[in-house]
């Protein structure tokens, strides 16, 4: 099947056999249409090959697998099992409210690589204190969870806009809306992660897994 | 008769090289999903094809017909 990773790697195999042609023969720059050929080998084809593959890597820092791929994240991979409907993001990863492949992105969606300058200084720290510190114990977050990550999707759900308690103050929605009051760290959908009571709980079997 | 090559062909020949294997660099690093493969794309396939391109580049524009 011929999909954008596979007309990627066709790219980058092209610009390499023409360069290796260039580079065995490189006399046929003597010619206009080796002159054409080292133009199109060494500056367009790469060019054309780091876009796309600067694209896929976006692409996939978006997955679920490339956030766990780091040993320290292994744990909130796990508590996306948890078998117990009151922790929001087990109940969210296994009824599909959020996709699967980018479960852990929808949610956080200003993290290190998507943040601003200061969030991508952060990825680049991470990546240090992966190899060569110790990660923080626990994990928290650097600043206040935004209901933005909510609310994209839950903000104009009849669910949302009609529940009893969203709506007990006449200005609670427009609170939620401008983060005056936070979805998550009030008495009312603070169960997220847990990893540390991961031991204690049962987890759901997905299948095929 | 053995022929010398130009200082052009050589240039070529070493840009040529940093941009293969970067993209050699490119490649490998999509086998695999995790941050260190993107930063790797990045930090060090980037650089190795930026220095070829540039090599070219300043090939194209110094000439360098003389033989070495």
């Amino acid at each position: 099947m011929f999909t954008p990773i596979t007309a990627l790697i066709a790219i980058i195999a092209l610009s390499i056999v023409l360069i290796a042609i260039l580079i065995i023969h490189p006399s046929v720059t003597a010619t206009r249409g080796g002159k054409i050929l080292a133009f199109v080998a060494i500056l367009i084809l790469p060019i054309v090959s780091g876009g796309f593959g600067v694209s896929e890597h976006l692409q996939r820092s978006k997955t679920t697998e490339f956030c766990l791929s780091c040993h320290v994240m292994e744990d909130y991979g796990k508590s996306l099992h948890i078998d117990d409907k009151s922790f929001i993001p087990a109940v969210h990863y296994q009824n599909g409210l959020v996709p699967r492949e980018q479960a852990c992105f929808t949610c956080h969606t200003d993290y290190t690589m998507y943040g601003d300058f200061n969030a991508k200084l952060r990825g680049l720290k991470h990546v240090y204190v992966q190899y060569l510190g110790k990660p923080a114990q626990p994990i928290k977050l650097y600043q206040p969870y935004n209901n933005r990550e909510c609310l994209h999707c839950h903000q104009n759900s009849r669910s949302y806009l009609e529940n009893e308690t969203h709506t007990k103050e006449p200005d609670r929605l427009e609170k939620m809306k401008t983060n005056q009051l936070s979805c998550s760290t009030t008495d009312c959908h603070n169960i997220v992660h847990r990893v540390d009571q991961l031991k204690d709980q049962t987890f759901w079997k997905e299948a095929g897994k | 008769m053995t022929t010398t090559a130009t200082k052009l062909e050589k240039r070529l020949r070493v840009a040529g090289s940093l941009v293969a294997l970067g993209l050699l660099v490119e490649l490998t690093t999509l086998h695999w999903s995790h941050p260190t493969a993107f930063l790797f794309f990045l930090l060090l396939g980037g650089t190795l094809m930026g220095l070829g391109i540039l090599l070219y580049l300043y090939s194209l524009v110094a000439g360098g017909e003389s033989k070495a």
